[in-house]
């Protein structure tokens, strides 16, 4: 190998590596302990959504053991998949309380919404019943699925990571720093999913 | 072979570097404050810059939703009552699932202890990094930050006894 194709792959890599941990060495977190760096870039917009199947809690219970979640099956269909970090911290509560309450203006009635994080499916539907979710939480302890979604985090918890998957099971938006306070992310979101029904 | 091991020490970077990110953020204590303008529930832009770098300020983040926030609510109206005369308090309201009614008729009842602020673009939100709720940033005369915390029990005494002192 010579030296020039060396330093060539040096700064290739140097170009993807150094801008994401300047980015994510930018701030501190204050309530869940240190979070590290996943460097997984997960599917981006216009690529095919992972499939994936994960076990289910809703605001009625815990759905059955042998049917669960199956991206598959809503094929079809505008799926938002919204991964967060832990059931009944201020941050996912504001975010999925705003998800159930502002249901109709940030997604429709066409939509399929599912939140994933890796608390157990009885936590879920905890959770669910105290917010009255009209949606499912899905349990993926081992982030399993969220490693393939780029939003897996070595601090144990998911990072806050939003995806728009079109009926043809394609990505079609996505937000890697979803911030639960942020007006403009839900505008955001709600434009998208406008814009994916669309076409 | 010398290719290989170039490769691998920047995989090492990419994947074993330190702690990072936090989407959870918030600003560092000591870090000079951002200085913003964010609208009131009338509209009307306040500029947080009359303020900051001028006396101490203390700002927090909130929403009616928010229990943590109506939890805290008696340690901070017991600041503004020892402090309210040499800091200035906002309240900014984050705006996420709420509308200016809402909050409007919160303010009427409850009569929370700051100067309410309606944050419709997350200007704010941004810049101060609010990860959450309850957030409370206190800022000294020099526009530094003094202390950050979130939750329902919070020391602001000790943080607001240091930056109001002469």
């Amino acid at each position: 190998m010579s030296n020039r194709a060396i330093a060539a792959a040096s700064i290739v890599l140097s170009m993807v590596a150094v801008p994401r941990l300047q980015a994510q060495a930018s701030s501190k977190d204050s309530t869940l302990g240190p979070p590290t760096a996943v460097m997984v870039s997960g599917p981006d917009v216009g690529r095919r959504a992972p499939a994936f199947r994960l076990p289910w809690a809703s605001k009625d219970g815990v759905g059955p053991a042998d049917q669960p979640y199956d991206l598959s099956l809503d094929r079809g269909k505008i799926v938002v998949l919204a991964f967060f970090p832990r059931d009944f911290t201020q941050g996912c509560t504001a975010e999925m309380r705003t998800f159930a309450e502002q249901y109709d203006s940030l997604f429709g009635p066409d939509v399929t919404v599912v939140g994933v994080s890796t608390d157990s499916l009885t936590t879920h539907s905890r959770f669910a019943a105290s917010l009255n979710l009209p949606f499912r939480l899905l349990s993926d302890p081992q982030q399993q699925v969220a490693a393939r979604y780029a939003a897996k985090d070595r601090s144990g918890y998911m990072r806050r990571v939003v995806y728009i998957i079109g009926p043809d099971g394609k990505v079609r938006y996505r937000n890697m720093r979803f911030n639960a306070l942020d007006p403009k992310h839900y505008a955001d979101l709600a434009a998208a999913v406008r814009r994916t029904r669309a076409g | 072979m010398r290719f290989w091991l170039v490769t691998a020490g920047l995989l090492g970077l990419l994947v074993g570097s330190r702690p990072a990110a936090a989407q959870e953020a918030g600003l560092a204590v000591g870090a000079r404050a951002p200085v913003v303008a964010v609208k009131d529930l009338d509209g009307k832009s306040v500029d947080l810059g009359q303020y900051i770098g001028h006396k101490p300020v203390l700002l927090e983040f909130w929403a009616t939703w928010c229990e943590v926030c109506r939890a805290l609510m008696p340690t901070v109206r017991a600041a503004h009552q020892e402090f309210g005369d040499r800091v200035e308090f906002f309240g900014v309201n984050v705006t996420v699932n709420q509308t200016p009614e809402r909050v409007r008729k919160y303010v009427a009842t409850e009569h929370p202890p700051f100067r309410t602020l309606y944050d419709e673009d997350g200007v704010s939100t941004r810049a101060f990094q609010a990860p959450t709720t309850s957030y409370i940033v206190i800022v000294d005369r020099a526009g530094k930050v003094a202390y950050t915390g979130t939750g329902s029990t919070q020391d602001l005494a000790t943080a607001l006894r240091a930056v109001a002192a002469p």
